[in-house]
């Protein structure tokens, strides 16, 4: 057990901290809006350039081979520097690895590097209006087509696919109940209907999809036709655990909460949970440090997902009640409140979390 | 960056699992709480492991390790609601007697208990053959057969408080200071409230399993299951701090020569967390366990009483707490270690 970073580790957390201090933009334009969202494609093109937008990746498709630990490393400083939100996080977060995993070839070469370079942004497509929580009840399907398929359909609650270049998310393909018969699809946002649907802080941040015989050739399958729920279930474990709310996230939180509090000197009571709030991103640090090290990144990621989530609500709730009538009005502060608020509910509720590792990790009956 | 306990850590941890499993069952704790068995099970065999001495000076006859190497074994003491004046035997007296002292210590022949600055009572005293006593901010020892014990009986009926008057004669004034080693049993007792935490998880959801109510195993519900889920969290999180806090006071001192309120803070943060973490796993574990759990027939009331007992020890969770908030908000530049 070494608590210490190695020589290597401490030389990549410093390249990147003087990367990013010279690189990363101010605040940019909500990645919600048209403009914000091509602001935030033109921040993706320059961590691509540096080749620090999927450090975690081979070199052969503009990563770093980094190592886990190093991805922490550079999340920790990615997110102390201020730096923007991922607009290509659907992507590079979450499809990519089950590209890596289950992909052919020529998939991984057609896709990876456009999406490394924000060329190509993802939007997901698992939600239908009757299918949440349950997403194994969804009823959108796939029909076969000479070289491909048609897909028909809705989805809904679609992050980013307002604006969004491609989709991937799945269909019933198969006259099979629930979890069989689903295949995974990647298509072009291009002919499918799009409506923007704004969220709590008056943006379009989802959209609805409307699939109406839209094709998609054989080659954009991902994986076996009829095993997408095997493949669904690997990506929304990387969204529920690290791959997409890294420890960096709410240490960088906790620190700007704890700098807010010294200037607003809080009475002892808002103080303490502060205080606590600060350290239980800590405690989220060093369990993703010891899972890492374990290699036991599967199993905690509901326990994980449930943690961070509740922590960035009480961390931004903290500074809401610090600032009092000035944490209503516009801002950062008001803008992470909100945006917090989603946490329990995307990647699968924190009621179905709960759910998850009481039967998965402790073995209590369904 | 390598958090992951080493085989010989995961080994010793293995070994007195076992050996505790075999010579301090549940039944053990009973007879030790009711005096009609040893006072002590499990010691003798610890001993032979060489469990006393992992943290005593090699130039003592005993292991030299440090808090890190034995963490695992000091919560798997937690875990089995091991008798007796464990800490204070194993964690502490190693930094505070004098090495012909120590030799016996190592050996499984010296039981020890104390009364800190802080402390009220000495924990176990009953069991212990010497007793170290702050009084007027100096360490002094003394035989517990000379020392006026009186036993203040509470909510743990096997780890046993004492008042002790000490009338002077038979003290032996001692060289060291208490701060280092009350660190350490801080850290020693966080880990045995993670491992009676776990035991209490791991129980309740055995019984959540087997317990039928409306035709179906309680556990199956989902307001059962959350709150168990709960519990799982907050142990699988309170546990790093408490294993990062051993790190930090185990040679090399990696996290010296930095402030010494950077040691403390990682101390009060395993205390605080893990003290929360068995507090909560114990009230869940009684409301799982429901109206049978309120009673003195099952044996997981001497888990539930070790939980309360241990909360004060070495500094509650509020205090720490408290301390924490001062050493967050107070310091002018807040540092994150590693």
């Amino acid at each position: 057990m070494d608590l210490e970073f190695t020589e290597a580790e401490r030389e990549f957390r410093a390249e990147a901290r003087d990367w990013l201090a010279a690189n990363a933009p101010g605040p940019l334009p909500s990645m919600d809006t048209r403009d914000g969202f091509e602001a935030h494609r033109e921040w993706e093109h320059r961590l691509a350039e540096a080749r620090y937008s999927v450090v975690s990746w081979p070199v052969e498709y503009g990563g770093r081979a980094a190592t886990r630990i190093e991805w922490l490393i550079f999340e920790e400083e990615y997110w102390a520097a201020g730096a923007p939100g991922r607009v290509s996080q659907n992507g590079i977060f979450l499809l990519a690895p089950v590209l890596f995993t289950y992909g052919t070839a020529a998939q991984r070469e057609r896709f990876l590097r456009r999406m490394a370079r924000a060329d190509d942004i993802w939007a997901q497509a698992w939600s239908e209006p009757e299918a949440g929580s349950d997403l194994a009840s969804l009823t959108a399907r796939a029909e076969p087509a000479p070289g491909g398929w048609r897909l028909y359909g809705r989805k809904t609650w679609s992050s980013r696919a307002a604006y969004a270049d491609w989709g991937f998310g799945l269909f019933r393909s198969h006259d099979q109940p629930r979890h069989k018969g689903l295949t995974y699809f990647m298509f072009s946002l291009d002919e499918v209907e799009i409506r923007p649907i704004p969220q709590l802080d008056g943006e379009p941040g989802f959209a609805e999809l409307y699939f109406d015989g839209v094709f998609v050739p054989d080659d954009q399958v991902l994986g076996t036709p009829g095993e997408g729920w095997r493949i669904a279930m690997a990506t929304t474990s990387s969204e529920r655990g690290l791959t997409l709310r890294s420890p960096g996230r709410f240490m960088a939180t906790a620190d700007r909460l704890v700098r807010l509090a010294r200037e607003l000197d809080p009475d002892p009571a808002l103080a303490d949970q502060i205080a606590r709030a600060w350290l239980d991103a800590e405690a989220y640090r060093l369990h993703t440090y010891r899972a890492v090290a374990e290699g036991e990144l599967g199993s905690a990621t509901s326990m994980g997902k449930v943690f961070w989530s509740e922590l960035d609500i009480r961390l931004h709730t903290l500074a809401l009640q610090l600032l009092g009538e000035r944490g209503v009005v516009a801002g950062p502060w008001l803008d992470g409140y909100l945006f917090s608020l989603a946490g329990p509910i995307y990647a699968g509720t924190n009621e179905i979390q709960r759910t998850i590792v009481a039967e998965r990790v402790l073995g209590l009956p369904r | 960056m390598d958090f992951a306990f080493t085989d010989d850590q995961l080994a010793l941890a293995t070994t007195v699992r076992k050996v505790l499993a075999e010579h301090c069952p549940p039944s053990s704790l009973r007879a030790s709480a009711q005096q009609t068995g040893a006072r002590l099970p499990g010691w003798s065999q610890l001993a032979e492991v060489g469990f006393f001495g992992l943290l005593v000076p090699e130039s003592s006859e005993g292991l030299g390790l440090g808090l890190v190497d034995a963490i695992l074994a000091l919560e798997e003491t937690g875990r089995a609601a091991l008798p007796g004046p464990v800490v204070e035997t194993a964690a502490i007296a190693p930094f505070l007697l004098t090495p012909e002292c120590l030799a016996r210590l190592a050996a499984g022949d010296l039981r020890v208990s104390v009364r800190l600055g802080g402390q009220v009572y000495a924990p176990d005293a009953d069991a212990a053959d010497l007793l170290i006593i702050e009084h007027r901010g100096a360490l002094h020892t003394i035989s517990s057969e000379l020392a006026r014990l009186t036993p203040q009986p509470g909510v743990d009926p096997v780890r046993r408080l004492f008042s002790v008057a000490v009338e002077g004669a038979g003290t032996v004034p001692l060289a060291a200071v208490a701060p280092p080693a009350v660190r350490v049993a801080t850290v020693a007792v966080a880990a045995q409230l993670i491992g009676l935490a776990r035991h209490l998880l791991e129980t309740s959801v055995a019984y959540a399993r087997g317990r039928t109510q409306f035709g179906a195993p309680i556990g199956s519900f989902q307001a059962v299951k959350h709150l168990l889920a709960d519990v799982a969290i907050a142990v699988d999180f309170a546990a790093p701090l408490v294993y990062a806090a051993a790190v930090a006071l185990s040679p090399p001192f990696k996290l010296l020569p930095a402030k010494e309120t950077e040691l403390d803070r990682a101390v009060s943060a395993a205390k605080a967390a893990a003290g929360e973490a068995a507090a909560q796993a114990a009230r869940v574990a009684l409301q799982v366990h429901g109206a049978v759990g309120y009673t003195d027939e099952l044996d997981l009331r001497y888990w539930l009483a070790r939980v309360w007992s241990l909360d004060p020890a070495y500094g509650s969770a509020a205090l720490h707490r408290s301390r924490l908030r001062t050493a967050i908000l107070g310091s002018p530049e807040l540092r994150r270690w590693p």
